[in-house]
């Protein structure tokens, strides 16, 4: 199939739901308060848009998880490959980060207020607690189980351990850090909106829940549609093809003897 | 490792954290509500519990979850299923359903504000939306990743098309299922308590942040500790197993 038929089929369902959607409210059957028609809230998109308003709060939502990203990956993967080298550490710590994994995402708002008060340090706290946690625990179940074999092998050869760490290890974990790594910023991403309704002033999250308070529907549904698409586009555009690349580049296919 | 050092080096372990945070609320320089010591959270869990409130926030933030879970497995189950059948239909619903299945209940929260107003209903419906769509989307998904060649082969040894539902189709798909299931009551979970928090009356969502408003923080450690303990529970009893009975039984695994 061409790329524009897989387009095309993509594409048209969408437009059966918009022309639905569209016939619906136009004969009336949902008054436009509870659903506005498409061609209201395209105006609204576009009006957002013009003033800029779409664009601060989405630089807003994605400013927050970006900065959560930036400051707790690279102190996941680290903690987790240290803890992931001694066995009986990990023994230990799996079960803890597993809890607060447990615990991820907008549990954490409450504490956060009291702490940091309402604002970006709150949410970039309940960000570092989403996504180090999962990537952590993602690198230290990666580490452990790479084969033995395979370290062994490059021991046999003469390597050194730092040889097994960053040829063996580390590319080994891999694919599992890089799932963990799509997973925390799926959670992230929700956990981002819901944080913005209740601590922030800015954001697709604030956009959405403050329109409600107007009953701005049309503004809501820009703000919903906004959310999903960012979602598909950073998913299908960043992470599916970097984990479907780790996986096939690093991942432990066909390994059994 | 052994059961008894790791059980030990458990004790210690756990010992050793709530010494530290024991100290570290007594020595440092910040207001109670701050860092309030272990046994504040474990007082405030008797209090709750002898004032018969936590029985009850549980109870319902459990009844909407299980609620929830049970329509995925009644609704959305057979409903991916039943779309995943007929090719063209599955081609259709695909990109729909992986467009809701990424906005969480949450994002769709304020809508329902205004549709179902402040209440129950608002809670359950963006709850529900949660659970339902990722588990809509993996049994679909599930059933048009069978492998056709198996399909085929029931269909030359003379199979009906029930046959093939029933023995092909639905086995194969078992075990997406059940990742969907997972994953589905995973954010679920999430949006429960983040929709009690802006619209709840009872729960653990709305205890937690109900007392950040009186800084009872001990209340909010308790809350959080509950909250992260429900799901390991769910999780490591029931989801995990599930999805790991199905992979080793129906898991198409190529050899």
């Amino acid at each position: 199939m061409t790329r524009a038929a897989a387009a095309a089929r993509g594409v048209s369902p969408f437009a059966v739901l918009v022309v639905a959607w569209a016939l619906l409210t136009r004969a009336g059957v949902v008054p436009a308060l509870f659903l506005p028609p498409p061609g209201d809230v395209a105006r609204t998109a576009w009006e957002m848009l013009g003033d800029g308003s779409l664009w601060i709060n989405i630089g807003a939502s994605l400013g927050r998880v970006l900065i959560g990203v930036v400051v707790s990956l690279p102190l996941a993967v680290g903690l987790g490959v240290a803890v992931g080298l001694n066995r009986r550490l990990a023994h230990v710590v799996e079960p803890i980060v597993g809890f607060f994994n447990a615990l991820s995402g907008i549990a954490w708002l409450p504490l956060a207020i009291t702490w940091f008060g309402l604002g970006w340090t709150s949410v970039t706290f309940i960000m570092f607690n989403t996504i180090f946690f999962l990537v952590f625990f993602n690198t230290l179940v990666g580490v452990r189980t790479v084969p033995k074999l395979f370290e062994n092998a490059v021991l046999t050869l003469g390597g050194s351990r730092r040889h097994v760490i960053f040829q063996v290890l580390i590319p080994g974990a891999l694919p599992s850090i890089v799932t963990g790594i799509r997973m925390s910023i799926g959670f992230g991403w929700r956990a981002v909106i819901a944080a913005e309704m209740i601590a922030t002033s800015t954001g697709l999250g604030f956009l959405i829940y403050n329109a409600a308070n107007f009953h701005q529907t049309d503004a809501i549904l820009v703000g919903i549609l906004t959310i999903g698409i960012l979602w598909l586009a950073t998913d299908r555009l960043v992470l599916q093809p970097l984990e479907r690349r780790t996986i096939e580049r690093w991942g432990l296919v066909s390994t059994t003897p | 490792m052994g059961r008894w050092e790791l059980g030990a080096t458990w004790i210690v372990v756990l010992a050793g954290a709530l010494g530290a945070w024991s100290v570290a609320a007594a020595t440092l320089p910040v207001p109670d509500y701050f860092l309030p010591p272990p046994s504040a959270v474990l007082t405030a869990a008797a209090d709750l519990v002898a004032k018969g409130i936590l029985p009850v926030y549980v109870a319902e933030s459990l009844r909407r979850i299980l609620l929830a879970g049970l329509l995925g497995l009644l609704v959305g189950v057979p409903a991916g299923l039943g779309l995943g059948l007929s090719r063209r239909v599955a081609d259709f619903f695909y990109p729909l359903l992986n467009f809701f299945q990424s906005v969480s209940g949450i994002a769709w929260l304020p809508l329902m504000l205004v549709w179902f107003g402040f209440g129950e209903r608002t809670i359950l419906v963006a709850v529900n939306y949660t659970v339902l769509f990722p588990v809509i989307f993996n049994a679909l998904l599930g059933v048009r990743s069978v492998p056709r060649i198996y399909v085929s082969a029931l269909r030359t040894l003379g199979a009906s098309r029930w046959r093939i539902v029933r023995d092909v189709l639905i086995p194969g798909a078992l075990p997406s299922i059940a990742t969907g299931m997972r994953l589905g009551l995973a954010f679920g979970w999430r949006a429960l308590i983040a929709a009690e928090m802006l619209v709840g009356a009872n729960g653990l969502g709305f205890m937690i942040f109900n007392a950040q408003n009186f800084h009872l923080t001990a209340r909010i450690m308790l809350g959080m500790a509950i909250i992260g303990l429900l799901w390991l529970l769910l999780d490591y009893f029931v989801l995990r197993p599930l999805e790991q009975a199905t992979f080793a039984r129906w898991g198409l695994v190529q050899r």
